[in-house]
């Protein structure tokens, strides 16, 4: 049994990494706006599909395929936050999460109309996985969990050192000064609509280069998305990388010891697990 | 005396109002006399999840009803159905069973698919002794307290997954490990298939249950790899078996896998690089495309007949020949003879109008049915049926045999 346990962890950081993407964007949505943004499910499949357009009709490659995720899932989650989420936002969070749920179901029945429900694969070539001893590592993996990487150390970066990523930490650790500060927080809440959908859209794509997309891949992937960001601490983008290598890794480990058919109860046990223990989050709720 | 006056219009009124409820009841048991339709239920989805199937099966319905009126009818009477859409949901069906048996006072109701829905109906039509025919799959359905006022012609689970294990093991494979979404089925198919495997002289090397809606299924296909099987059985739907056949081959599995082909469609096979789906073999329930009832479905509808329309097809029809075998046209007389037109000793004959006619010379009759050979165990579930086995070559399937 304890052999078994490198190729879990493996599986676990693998996993984890590509949460951290969708789980970053939600996060970081809640840090500035104050409400979890369920509408992050559609914005993965569409940018799942999005990538998938450019990756089979346009036939661009891995990396330009993600830019157009990040750009056609960060432009639709900008004007459905400006025209469908900021009037709900007057009348409180509850009442603005339960909209994003209205909108992230209709968001996806607009895909489901445009693409139909069936199943559609990446044109890539599938490779055999690479074999170290008993431990086994997958090239598409791999890249994947590159490009994370490279994501996140971009996101991290424009948090410190952009003028603009300053001004969304100042909000989201104190809006009302970030106010007497003279920063626009409609500006910085559009930014972060479109940065935190267009992760959630490359998410969505790295998520379906592994597998094929549906309609329901966004949706499919909310439950563990959600679980890393509250694990990490609901509004700390580095939290949400730490809650999605823990949720990640903590799902695989448990095979260990429980059955497949129980791994989701991981994500949910985390979760109760932080809020007895530490009702902040792991890393607390400090935007960064 | 003037509080008199309007009294005997009062009782004119009532007695009016009497005569007026009473006339259609009145109606209905003239209706029921010889010459008068005879009405039959028919309730399947029309709309809804299974909106798809519902109208092709209720059209071979109305197909042999239309042939059966055409050759005389049936105990003298024109056959007539009552039709109600089911929604593919269990509220609205069973607001329509009702209907059906109180208001049109059917004696059978044809159709449910669903097995939520006939879990639902079920219950409404034995406690009013209305006969039951439908298509679900779930082995509860034939284990529900129904007191003989239900059959299927959809092979239950345990009849699925045993004819399963026996095709697996025909392929040579000798040690299995079966891959299950959890679900209602994927316990009862493990069990199954580690039996028949047994018997067979194969193995089932492990088994286990994945949970639905995960975006990778590494460790699990790692777990089936330990224990170095010839074959993986996937027993769930597209969504995960895509993913576990694209692991599979990342993984190195050079075997064949097992699945059912709602789960390996044409559009998977298209989402997928051929490579990964070589060696897939794949299984449906079919219908007896040999046979002359299946042939004759064929030239009444004019079109390819699938497995639900066989199915439909034959509900009409040993409806219509158990009513002719009783004379008489109740659940309880359905459900005293349907197995003594369905099966046993008699002349073979496979249209309804053909039994018919050799009921009428007091012939005794086994009705063989498009969709198989249509003979009931006691609680309502077919023996045997036929299996339609593919394999997946070049990224488009092959053909391999009906059995």
């Amino acid at each position: 049994m304890l052999s078994e346990i490198p190729q879990l962890l493996i599986n676990g950081i693998m996993a984890g990494a590509i949460l951290a993407v969708p789980a970053i964007g939600l996060t970081a949505i809640y840090a500035v706006l104050r409400f979890p943004n369920f509408s992050l499910a559609s914005h993965a499949t569409i940018g799942a599909f999005a990538g998938y357009v450019a990756n089979t009709q346009l036939g661009f490659s891995v990396v330009p395929a993600l830019f157009c995720a990040f750009l056609v899932a960060g432009l639709v989650g900008l004007l459905s936050d400006e025209f469908v989420l900021k009037p709900f936002r007057s009348a409180g969070f509850i009442t603005t999460a339960i909209g994003s749920i209205a909108l992230t179901i209709a968001l996806e029945n607009v895909v489901r109309f445009i693409f139909g429900n069936s199943l559609n694969g990446y044109d890539l070539p599938m490779q055999r996985d690479w074999r170290f001893g008993d431990l086994r590592i997958g090239p598409q993996q791999v890249e994947n969990l590159a490009i994370s990487v490279v994501v996140m150390a971009v996101v991290f970066a424009f948090l410190s050192f952009t003028r603009t990523g300053k001004a969304m930490r100042a909000v989201a650790d104190n809006p009302s000064l970030a106010d007497i500060k003279g920063i626009d927080a409609a500006r910085i809440a559009r930014i972060v609509s479109f940065a935190g959908m267009g992760l959630a859209g490359v998410g969505g794509m790295l998520i379906g280069l592994d597998t094929s997309i549906d309609p329901l891949t966004g949706f499919r992937a909310m439950l563990s998305v959600f679980a890393a960001a509250v694990v990490g601490g609901l509004g700390s983008i580095p939290g949400a990388v730490v809650g999605a290598l823990t949720v990640g890794i903590g799902e695989e480990l448990s095979l260990l010891f429980l059955s497949p058919s129980y791994r989701s109860v991981i994500g949910f046990l985390a979760i109760l697990l932080v809020l007895i223990l530490r009702p902040r989050g792991i890393l607390g709720q400090r935007a960064y | 005396m003037t509080g008199s006056t309007p009294l005997l219009p009062r009782r004119t009124a009532l007695l009016a109002g009497m005569t007026a409820l009473a006339a259609p009841a009145v109606s209905r048991a003239q209706g029921t006399s010889a010459g008068a339709p005879l009405r039959l239920g028919i309730l399947t989805p029309l709309t809804g999840a299974g909106g798809f199937d519902g109208p092709r099966m209720l059209k071979a319905m109305q197909a042999v009803g239309e042939e059966i009126n055409a050759a005389g009818g049936l105990l003298g009477r024109r056959i007539e159905f009552a039709v109600e859409d089911d929604q593919t949901n269990p509220e609205g069906a069973v607001r329509a069973a009702r209907k059906l048996i109180d208001v049109d006072k059917v004696p059978v109701i044809m159709g449910t698919w669903a097995s939520a829905v006939t879990a639902a109906v079920a219950p409404v039509c034995w406690e009013s002794k209305t006969f039951l025919t439908t298509v679900s799959g779930a082995d509860s359905i034939t284990q529900l307290p129904h007191q003989g006022y239900l059959i299927r012609t959809q092979p239950n689970n345990h009849l699925q997954a045993g004819k399963h294990a026996e095709f697996i093991a025909g392929t040579g494979a000798k040690k299995v490990f079966v891959m299950s979404l959890q679900s209602p089925f994927a316990m009862p198919t493990q069990n199954r298939v580690r039996e028949v495997l047994a018997q067979k002289g194969a193995q089932m090397t492990g088994a286990l249950l994945y949970e639905k809606d995960k975006t990778s299924y590494r460790s699990e296909v790692d777990q089936a790899l330990r224990t170095r099987p010839d074959l993986i059985y996937l027993n769930g739907y597209t969504p995960d078996v895509t993913i576990l056949l694209r692991e599979l081959y990342r993984a190195g599995f050079e075997g064949p896998r097992f699945a059912q082909s709602y789960s390996v469609t044409d559009k998977a096979l298209e989402s997928l690089p051929r490579e990964v789906t070589e060696k897939v073999y794949t299984v449906q329930p079919s219908s007896d495309v040999d046979s002359p009832a299946f042939e004759a479905a064929k030239k009444r509808l004019g079109t390819g007949v699938d497995s639900y329309e066989a199915q439909a097809t034959d509900w009409i029809s040993l409806v219509a020949l158990t009513i002719a075998k009783g004379r008489e046209a109740t659940g309880t007389a359905l459900r005293e003879n349907v197995r003594k037109i369905a099966q046993g000793e008699g002349t073979k004959v496979y249209t309804a109008v053909e039994g018919l006619r050799l009921l009428g010379e007091g012939k005794e009759i086994n009705y063989e049915g498009a969709s198989g050979p249509c003979d009931f165990t006691e609680i309502g579930d077919i023996v045997d049926c036929k299996f339609r086995y593919q394999i997946v070559e070049n990224g488009a399937f092959r053909f391999l045999k009906v059995a």
